[in-house]
């Protein structure tokens, strides 16, 4: 191989890929083949392939003998895209078998790309069909709240959307079931029932909750360093809770463990995403006790009250300066005021035996060796009751929504159901409305009063009616024939209000707002410098967290976090703070890149992060106080810096017990360079997991297992990456050794580039970032557009990865290149033949 | 997390430990029950994910009514008068037939419907009509739901799921259509909104009559719409929105056969909170709900799905913490296959104690478990090997004495899994011709041999 990169070698290897093929630096090289088929590949095939490759021995199920002209390339173009890749990795001849020469290899690939870009430059651009979207999970809760104001996330009673493509908001794969359609038929009556009349009267009931919490490990001595907070250490609780309503809550704390006596009082916090809402103080002194020479908390109980909005929230509860307030002897920071208590002496008891006295007093003096630790006063259970004093009416944000005829406070006039349900539709349905489509709606009010119900009943039905629209729930882009076979594109453009609903449900993953509307609706939407100014307002907007959400959570596999369950005895840490932590870090740092516009090389290699002092913690990193995340510069870190160093990333591509080198070489071939390995093959022997650490390190473990010729070949592209990263441990902590063996984070890459340590691995990374920019568009480019990618979005893909590098890799230009791209401005006609592509080419994907 | 509820009411406790759950309160049952004489019978299907650790540890020695019971079976043993072995049937539609790896996408797609699924994670998936779904349909209509489909892990997963293979193949058992996976509902409390409705209970009953009329009025006014669009859709949009239209009737239809049964059925629970943290409450909360749907006869039909096909569960509960997939990969390690059969009984565990409650409960002229027709099992038969021949399964209940059980039946290798489908849908009264690879009906379980 010439061109040693390891993109190259990397996706060349990777057999059957759909068609991440190859860098975008090779498409530069536009050359006629110099040489003919029968000069440059069929004496290849001839001396180095046929002989297992034939009529009679069709190995692979390959017989390569039909293969004798130029025209057979473009006829069985799958086939040889095959041939290809496994000519080029040197997966093929296999080993032992004779090689070509590296300058024969070199130039059958000329001639067949050759011949793959002549075919493709031949076609017309195809922009390709969108089928219908419904709405997905996300986007439905995200539509009602910016269509009504209504922020209850409805869709959380929905069932998991399917996902095709590594996303779930691909068209062809949303189904729509009865049961779905029973649960949109129930969600438009309470979000209709909420906008017009406010969140529905709530009895007040209580939920037990526990926190995965544990105990601290006993101390007699406090330590000077600690999180003040108490957030971060193992005695804190913290449950996620979804509260039905806004409104006020009470939180009942239940205690245990216990201090020194003689301690000043404990504070406890109560904590609703990392704010703290309430601390209160308990002080056990005096009360009853079968301790005679602790503090004991066990069965005490603390209220507290808060008010939280309606969704899901973090709650937690802490012990503040947990090793504050100990007697003076103790030594520590801040101590009791209180004077030390005497010890307890032993009372001698009358009117019993000298011998029981006797046994009494060893008693006594034993549980007086005892002490209490300093530290094990925990919350071990939060009672939530509520909701107290309920906001009760529809919200200002609902009513200023609907009541588009002015007065927001009743007092309607016929008149006003058209206006205010046009309103609605047109924003509902995310186009103008005709009158036609109205009256139906209008009806529904007329219908209510008829029937004795009041105007604003009959505003709740046509309401309903707009939500279980098939114009709301699918996004459904006009049909048109193709135009005129003699342009040079088999598409149209759609409409703009189609432009303005792709672009929002891209960026925001909700409706398009006013502005773009407004944009659509002056037919500007498409001037260069508007849509400019558009995406990047969107972008800007915070409701483009919905991308990170969305995007990032698929891309980067986030969503996984949910279910990941990192071995209690191995990783006791690892608790739900922990896990909100990790995720957070990510999300804000993939945020910071959205909102600052950075380079997308910073997902590769940026040296800062966000965290908390409990990553802090867990990153070794001094000075970071407190819950809130806040902008940490790593420069000069030789360990961390970039996703792939950031321990959401590490825990999803871990098992629960250890790491995996194979895993997160996986994770990086699929989610950094598009080019998954294949499954492996049946019957392969697992790694010996008892052996690890025990006899034998996990790499001597895995270099073993890469001696199987079989699993040799996706192996040595898939572990060495991963061995970069052996030095962090399965929840992403930094470890110089594993059981009993140093960790040795060495690597070498099939293209013989070789690495030592994360940094030098991603230096390489970097070195080969327009892989990454082509990845990263593929990714974003099939969310954007809601279906997989075809052959004829390859030239698309191209392009967008050459101009983005052209523009400094700055995510807003990788954006606006797929904003501006043939597929998304663009919809292929109804010609019938054309209907056909997308499930024979899933075919060929998968197989 | 852990959940519970503290405000409870008219509580009626089952057997067993941590049945927390009451029997439902029917204002109308008794009669309606009386007046038919006759119970209907129900058919339902417990899917358990990865097969068993070894086939030998599962099949009894001996057949007939006198057989020996094996390690993953003993929890089963109280109950041995009330349910069949039956080995030697395969899934052979499983079995990759050219397509490579993906043993666990195509068990799930084709355990109930006897069809080799489409190879593909995206857009076209296609497999075939499960056999609780071909009942659905044939009979379903006689309850309020044709048919309830339950799972008790939240399948959150992203991508591919198996090699390959749509994660609609590994969640899903049931399928409408050869594209329409009906996914399970994981969350007892939207089941028990599902069975027992969102109504406002407090609201008056003329109130809550005039919104049953808007909503009908809903529904015309959305399907007029809807008939318009369709004209001037590209094939596959028009695809898409007669999934819609066909929802939309499915509804209408619900609510038509809701007015003709119109009890008013009051569950003796409150309505639970979310999902319990323990499996052990998990299953049994799934459990009790598809109990409580049987027994007010809001459907007759059911699948449960103790994990998805290819779960990768952890149960803490038994000291395991590695994922339950991986282990059956368990290369001969003792402990792990030790942690598999120790999966394997466990659910074995559960499904006793569920048909224990089934027994125990009153229902008609006798149990709910006489008058069922429940099939436990698996796609898979041995999770290392990943065959598809000889499937670990159950038969328990009566059928109304259409079913003889206490025996191990032995078949004659080869036999497809579909063939025992076509036998219980007739005693459901439902006669499709074939049901994916079946060859014809099942011998013996009526008792007359074996």
């Amino acid at each position: 191989m010439s061109k040693k990169n390891l993109l190259r070698v990397l996706i060349i290897c990777c057999p059957l890929v759909g068609f991440a093929l190859l860098p975008p630096t090779n498409l530069a090289q536009k050359s006629q083949p110099a040489i003919s088929f029968e000069q440059a590949v069929l004496p290849v095939l001839t001396d180095y392939c046929v002989a297992c490759h034939n009529e009679k021995k069709p190995s692979g199920g390959l017989n390569l003998t039909t293969f004798k002209t130029a025209a057979s390339v473009l006829e069985h173009r799958d086939t040889w895209e095959r041939i290809q890749q496994k000519i080029q990795s040197g997966e093929m001849p296999p080993k032992g078998a004779p090689k070509p020469e590296a300058a024969e290899i070199k130039a059958l690939g000329k001639f067949i790309e050759a011949e793959f870009e002549r075919a493709d430059q031949n076609t017309k651009p195809d922009p390709g069909r969108i089928t219908a979207r419904r709405l997905n999970r996300a986007e439905y809760n995200n539509t009602v709240r910016d269509l009504l104001g209504v922020d209850i996330n409805p869709a959380e009673d929905f069932p998991q959307d399917d996902s095709g493509y590594g996303f779930d908001n691909i068209g062809d794969v949303l189904s729509i079931s009865p049961v779905l359609m029973e649960k949109y038929l129930t969600a438009a009556e309470k979000v209709a029932r909420t906008a017009v009349y406010g969140a529905p009267v709530m009895k007040s009931s209580v939920v037990e909750l526990r926190g995965q919490g544990r105990k601290n490990a006993p101390s007699f001595t406090p330590p000077t360093d600690y999180d003040a907070t108490g957030l971060s250490l193992p005695n804190a609780l913290h449950v996620t809770f979804r509260f039905p309503v806004e409104g006020e809550y009470s939180f009942k704390l239940h205690l245990n463990g216990q201090r020194p006596p003689g301690s000043a009082a404990v504070k406890f916090a109560l904590w609703v995403d990392g704010k703290q809402m309430q601390a209160l103080d308990l002080d056990p002194e005096g009360r009853a006790s079968f301790s005679e020479n602790k503090q004991d908390f066990d069965s005490n109980t603390l209220d507290f009250r808060a008010k939280v909005p309606a969704g899901e929230h973090w709650v937690a509860a802490s012990i503040l300066n947990l090793y504050d307030g100990l007697p003076l002897s103790f030594k520590g920071q801040n101590p009791s005021q209180k004077p030390e208590p005497p010890l307890p002496v032993f009372k001698l008891r009358e009117g019993v035996s000298a011998e029981i006295n006797e046994r009494r007093k060893k008693l006594f003096d034993e549980k007086m060796k005892e002490q209490a630790p300093v530290n094990t006063v925990r919350v071990s259970r939060v009672d939530i009751g509520g909701p107290y004093n309920q906001l009760l009416g529809a919200t200002l944000a609902s009513r200023k929504k609907i009541y588009t005829c002015g007065h927001t406070d009743g007092h309607h006039q016929a008149e006003c159901a058209t206006k205010i349900i046009s309103n609605l539709a047109r924003r509902a349905y995310r186009r103008p409305v005709t009158a036609e489509e109205i009256t139906p709606l209008t009806n529904l009010v007329a219908l209510a009063q008829k029937k004795g119900d009041s105007f604003e009943e009959g505003l709740c039905l046509s309401i309903q009616a707009l939500l279980v629209s098939p114009h709301f729930l699918f996004r459904l882009e006009q049909d048109r024939p193709a135009t005129s076979t003699a342009s040079n594109e088999i598409g149209y453009p759609i409409n703009q209000y189609e432009l303005a609903s792709r672009l929002s449900y891209f960026l925001w993953s909700s409706m398009p707002d006013e502005e773009l509307m407004r944009a659509a609706e002056q037919g500007t939407l498409r001037k260069p410098a508007v849509l400019q100014a558009q995406v990047q307002r969107m972008l800007k907007d915070e409701k483009s967290r919905a991308l990170v959400e969305n995007f990032g959570g698929q891309w980067l596999e986030l969503r996984k976090l949910e279910s990941a369950k990192p071995d209690k005895d191995k990783f006791p840490e690892f608790d739900e703070y922990l896990k909100m932590s990790i995720r957070r870090e990510t999300e804000m740092f993939f945020e910071g890149i959205v909102r600052e516009d950075r380079s997308i090389v910073d997902f590769l290699d940026g040296k800062y992060s966000y965290l908390n002092e409990r990553l802090a913690k867990l990153y070794n990193l001094p000075d970071v106080k407190g819950p809130e995340f806040r902008k940490v510069s790593l420069a000069g870190n030789s360990q961390r810096g970039g996703i792939l160093t950031q321990a959401s990333i590490l825990t999803v591509s871990s098992y629960t017990t250890r790491t995996s080198p194979v895993l997160r070489g996986k994770w990086i071939l699929e989610n950094i360079l598009n080019a998954p390995p294949p499954p492996p093959p049946p019957g392969v022997p697992n790694l010996d997991e008892g052996k690890v650490g025990t006899s034998a390190s996990l790499r001597q473990q895995l270099e073993e297992h890469r001696k199987n010729s079989t699993c040799a070949s996706c192996h040595a592209r898939m572990d060495p990456l991963g061995f970069g990263l052996e030095k962090f441990d399965a929840i992403g902590a930094w470890r110089t050794m594993d059981g009993k063996f140093p960790v040795d984070d060495t690597g070498t890459l099939p293209d013989g580039r070789s690495f030592n340590g994360p940094d030098e691995l991603k230096t390489i990374l970097k070195a080969d970032r327009d892989a990454f920019a082509q990845c990263l568009t593929e990714k974003l480019l099939t969310y954007g557009l809601g279906r997989g990618l075809e052959r004829y979005d390859k030239p698309t893909v191209k392009k967008i990865a050459v101009n983005v590098a052209a523009n400094n890799y700055r995510f807003s230009s990788l954006v606006l290149e797929i904003v501006n791209s043939l597929p998304f401005q663009m919809r292929r006609g109804s010609l019938k033949n054309y209907e056909l592509a997308p499930a024979k080419i899933a075919e060929a994907r998968t197989k | 997390m852990f959940i519970t509820r503290k405000k409870l009411h008219r509580r009626t406790f089952l057997k067993g430990v941590g049945a927390a759950i009451a029997l439902p309160m029917l204002d109308a049952m008794t009669p309606a029950m009386t007046a038919q004489a006759k119970a209907p019978v129900r058919l339902a299907f417990v899917y358990v994910p990865n097969g068993v650790v070894n086939i030998d540890w599962w099949k009894p020695k001996g057949t007939g009514k006198d057989y020996e019971f094996t390690r993953l079976l003993k929890p089963l043993e109280s109950l041995r008068e009330d349910f069949f072995v039956l080995s030697g049937l395969d899934d052979k539609n499983g079995n990759a037939l050219g397509d490579g790896p993906g043993d666990h996408g195509r068990a799930g797609a084709s355990f109930l419907s006897g069809v080799h699924c489409k190879k593909t994670s995206g857009a076209d998936i296609l497999g075939g009509v499960s056999a609780d779904q071909v009942a659905a349909q044939l009979v379903g209509s006689k309850t309020r739901f044709a048919s309830l489909e339950l799972g008790c892990e939240d399948s959150r997963t992203v991508g591919n799921c198996d090699s390959g293979y749509s994660c609609a193949y590994t969640n899903s058992i049931s399928w409408r259509t050869p594209t329409t996976p009906n996914p399970p509902e994981v969350n007892p409390r939207l089941v028990f909104e599902r069975l027992f409705g969102t109504a406002d209970l407090s609201l008056s009953p003329e109130v809550r009559a005039r919104r049953a009329e808007y909503r009908k009025s809903i529904l015309d006014l959305v399907q007029s719409d809807t008939k318009k669009l369709v004209t001037n859709l590209g094939a596959n949009d028009k695809r898409k929105i007669d999934e819609y239209l066909y929802a939309i009737r499915e509804i209408e239809l619900r609510i038509a056969a809701a007015e003709k049964d119109n009890r008013q059925i009051t569950p003796g629970i409150e309505k639970p909170a979310g999902i319990p943290i323990t499996f052990v409450e998990y299953s049994k909360l799934m459990c009790d709900l598809q109990l409580m749907a049987f027994q007010t006869d809001l459907t007759r039909i059911s699948t449960l799905m103790f994990a998805r096909e290819g779960s990768m569960r952890v149960y803490p509960e038994l000291g395991i913490s590695d994922p339950h997939h991986p282990l059956t990969h368990h290369r001969n390690t003792p402990e792990w296959i030790e942690k598999v059969a120790q999966i394997n009984t466990f659910h074995v565990k559960l499904f006793a104690e569920y048909l224990q409650k089934l027994k125990d409960t009153k229902d008609g002229d006798g149990s709910l478990l006489d008058h069922s027709m429940i099939v436990y099992g698996a796609g898979i038969s041995d999770g290392n090997k990943h065959n598809h021949e000889d499937l670990p399964i159950l038969l328990a209940g009566r059928g109304d004495g259409s079913l003889k059980p206490g025996r191990h039946i032995a078949y004659t290798p080869g036999k497809p899994m579909t063939n025992l489908y076509l036998s219980l849908l007739d005693g459901l009264g439902a006669r499709p011709e074939k049901i994916g690879d079946s060859t014809g009906k099942l011998d013996y379980l009526t008792g007359l041999q074996a």
